[in-house]
Parts: C-alpha cells; sequence; structure tokens
C-alpha cells in the first residue's frame, strides 16, 4: 500500500477536496496541518520549493495541488 | 443526450442544475473548479438566510441537492463548443475535452465564472506559489509571523487582509485609487494595528531569490519608487471571464464576458443561456449568481418546450 502524505491548511478548499477523496476510498494518509505546525510548514517549503497547498505525496511522488486524474493513476484506483 | 448540459460547478450552475432537474429535464453539470469561487470563501456574511457561512458547505449543500433531485455531475473540462444538427433535425449542442470525449444536449447554460486577474507585471509568474498567490483562503496561513501584502481594496482584497490578520506580522493593503470594498470591513481593518493602507499605488515589480523576498511601486503622486519588503503578495484585482474556450461560439463583449440578456439570460445563440461571473452582468456575488443560475434554468425549460 502506498504511503500517502499531505500537508494542507484546514481553510483550503482543495486540501479538503483531497482528504474527502481519499477518506471515500479508505487510503489512510498522514495530514500535516501547516498553518499551525511551523516544522511542517518548513519541510513542506523545502521538499516542494513552493508554498502553495496542498502538497501530497504518494510514496516518492509529489503532487502540488489536487489533481484527481493524477491521484487516481498513483493508488491504482 | 442530455436536455440541459451546464458547464460549470459553482453558485449559479448547481442552481441551475436544481431548478432544471426539479423540472424532470436530463441534466448534466460539468465541473472543474469544484465549487467555484463561492468555494473559496471562508466565511459569507451576506448570503440572506445565513451568517458567516463556510463557502464550501454551501458548495456542497448545492451540489447535492441537485444531484438528490437527479442531475448527473462529471468532471471534465470543455476545450471545444458546437453545435450539430441531431437525429430528429434539431440542432444539438456538443461538447468536448482535450481527450475528445464528446457529450451532447439538446441545451447548454454556461456558468463557468471567473478567474482572478493577473497584475501583468515581473516576478509575477517567477514566484507563483512561492510567495504570490491569488487565494488568500488557501494560502493566508502560511505566511505566519511574516510581511505581506495585498493588492486591490476591493472586497476580494479586503476579506484577503483580514483572513491574514489571523496569522501575518504586518499587512500593506495597496490601493491604486480608492477602496472600492465593503465599508464595513474596511472600518475593522482600519482599527487593526497590524493592517497599513497605501494609496496611489502602481505595482511594479515582485522580486525575490527562491521566494518573493519584496515588492516595488510606484507612488502616483510622488512619482517615487519604492520597495516594501514582504514575503507574500496576495493579487485581488479582480476578475476575468473563463470564456476563453468558447471562441466565437455566442457573443461575448471586449472583456470577455458572454453578453445575455438580462431578462432571460439568453446568449446570442438560441438554445444557449449564461449565467453568473462568465456574464456581462455587474455584480460579482454569490446570491446574485446563484439568482442567474436560476433565471437561465427556467428560460431555458421553456425554450426546450417551445422548440423541441
Amino acid at each position: 500500500m502506498a504511503k500517502v502524505v499531505i500537508y494542507s491548511t484546514p481553510t483550503c478548499v482543495y486540501c479538503k477536496m483531497a482528504k474527502d477523496f481519499l477518506t471515500e476510498h479508505n487510503i489512510e494518509f498522514e495530514d500535516h496541518n501547516v498553518a499551525e505546525d511551523e516544522q511542517a510548514r518548513a519541510e513542506m517549503v523545502e521538499k516542494s520549493g513552493q508554498m502553495g497547498v496542498p502538497v501530497i505525496f504518494i510514496d516518492d511522488e509529489m503532487m502540488i495541488g489536487f489533481d484527481e486524474a493524477r491521484m487516481r493513476e498513483l493508488l491504482n484506483l | 443526450m442530455y436536455d440541459v448540459l451546464i458547464i460549470g460547478g459553482g453558485a449559479s450552475g448547481f442552481t441551475a442544475a436544481i431548478y432544471s432537474a426539479r423540472k424532470k429535464l436530463k441534466v448534466i453539470v460539468l465541473e472543474y473548479e469544484q465549487g467555484g469561487q463561492t468555494a473559496l470563501q471562508p466565511e459569507i456574511w451576506n448570503y440572506p438566510g445565513y451568517t458567516g457561512l463556510d463557502g464550501a458547505k454551501l458548495m456542497q449543500t448545492m451540489k447535492k441537492q441537485a444531484t438528490d433531485f437527479g442531475a448527473e455531475t462529471k468532471n471534465f473540462v470543455v476545450e471545444k463548443i458546437y453545435s450539430e444538427k441531431g437525429d430528429d433535425g434539431h440542432e444539438i449542442f456538443v461538447v468536448e475535452d482535450k481527450n475528445g470525449n464528446q457529450i451532447k444536449a439538446k441545451s447548454v447554460i454556461i456558468a463557468t465564472g471567473a478567474k482572478p486577474r493577473k497584475l501583468g507585471v515581473p516576478g509575477e509568474e517567477e514566484f507563483y506559489n512561492k510567495g504570490v498567490t491569488y487565494c488568500a483562503t488557501c494560502d493566508a496561513p502560511l505566511f505566519g509571523g511574516k510581511k505581506v501584502a495585498v493588492v486591490g481594496a476591493g472586497n476580494t482584497g479586503l476579506d484577503a487582509a483580514l483572513q491574514l490578520t489571523k496569522y501575518a506580522e504586518k499587512i500593506y493593503v495597496l490601493v491604486r485609487s480608492s477602496v472600492k470594498g465593503d465599508p464595513v470591513t474596511y472600518d475593522k481593518l482600519k482599527k487593526d494595528p497590524k493592517v497599513e493602507f497605501i494609496f496611489g499605488v502602481e505595482t511594479q515589480e515582485i522580486k525575490g531569490d527562491k521566494f518573493v523576498t519584496s515588492l516595488v511601486y510606484k507612488d502616483k503622486e510622488s512619482k517615487q519608487t519604492k520597495e516594501l519588503e514582504v514575503s507574500g503578495v496576495f493579487v485581488s484585482i479582480g476578475s476575468i471571464p473563463n470564456s476563453d474556450f468558447l471562441g466565437d461560439f455566442c457573443e461575448k463583449n471586449q472583456y470577455g464576458q458572454i453578453v445575455i440578456n438580462p431578462k432571460t439570460n439568453a446568449t446570442s445563440r438560441p438554445g444557449v443561456f449564461a449565467a453568473g461571473d462568465v456574464t456581462d452582468i455587474e455584480e460579482r456575488q454569490a446570491i446574485i449568481a446563484a439568482g442567474e443560475g436560476a433565471k437561465a434554468a427556467l428560460q431555458c425549460y421553456k425554450w426546450l418546450k417551445s422548440n423541441h
């Protein structure tokens, strides 16, 4: 099973969509709230070289923003 | 074949879907920016009947209402739209995505809304998502303890500044001429010591290395060039309609907005209606977009009855 990590903020609609999508498909994920967790924020900026949320990792594949089609592909859905 | 094809899943699109579905028409909503601009508002205070409403929730409810009444929805980005002669001799409308997938319908309601207008200054593209953003709701929390600039003082700009007061250390609101947003929000911001309004600003450049470090502007009065040290730039200078995909399918004005008959929401093309921020109506509000969607759907229903 792929390891899914998401960096998000509570107010970001696309983050919510991504998380809803994962929940809907029974996929476990690690969620970092970068609005509060400064360390996670720094980590996200460092890894992705940018500041937009969500940043989603599916194993080593990084996705900036929520792209349902690509997510389906990477998760074999 | 659908009776009504609605392009756009924002407030006007889903309201049109609710009204069409309740007429027992076969309806599909093509959404790509889910929930449209309304979904990006964390707190809506001027949608009657609700106070401090979460825009994303409002849009989820609208969508559920539409699908409960039988409307279908699909993630589908329209690349091309045209008409052809159907089997029964009537004109039918066809949309295609970039892979050539087609959807056909007897009538169309265009409700694709608008997207943020860009400043068009050096550095804006380069530092997009590296400090430059168009969505305060999404990105304001990332600027905790930082200095930021909001460009624009319409409702979007003032709302962005207000959201930022929760996080940023200092917020400059850069105003070209005058504050056009709601006085209620403006008053709140004026009282906040973290917020500073600068007037007569012409933004010239966004500078940085890996991320934004400053914004350069010209003071229109003194003609002097000034530089503000900021790590975030929230561009909020209005919107432009999502109408490029239409080509000359129906009439647009000089701003790219679809010209509609304000009474009926009819476009220049029979059987094609339009509603909300993509049209040439004057006000851009969730409640208005919803109302326009309802108008378009009811008129579209009448048109279908007398033409099919």
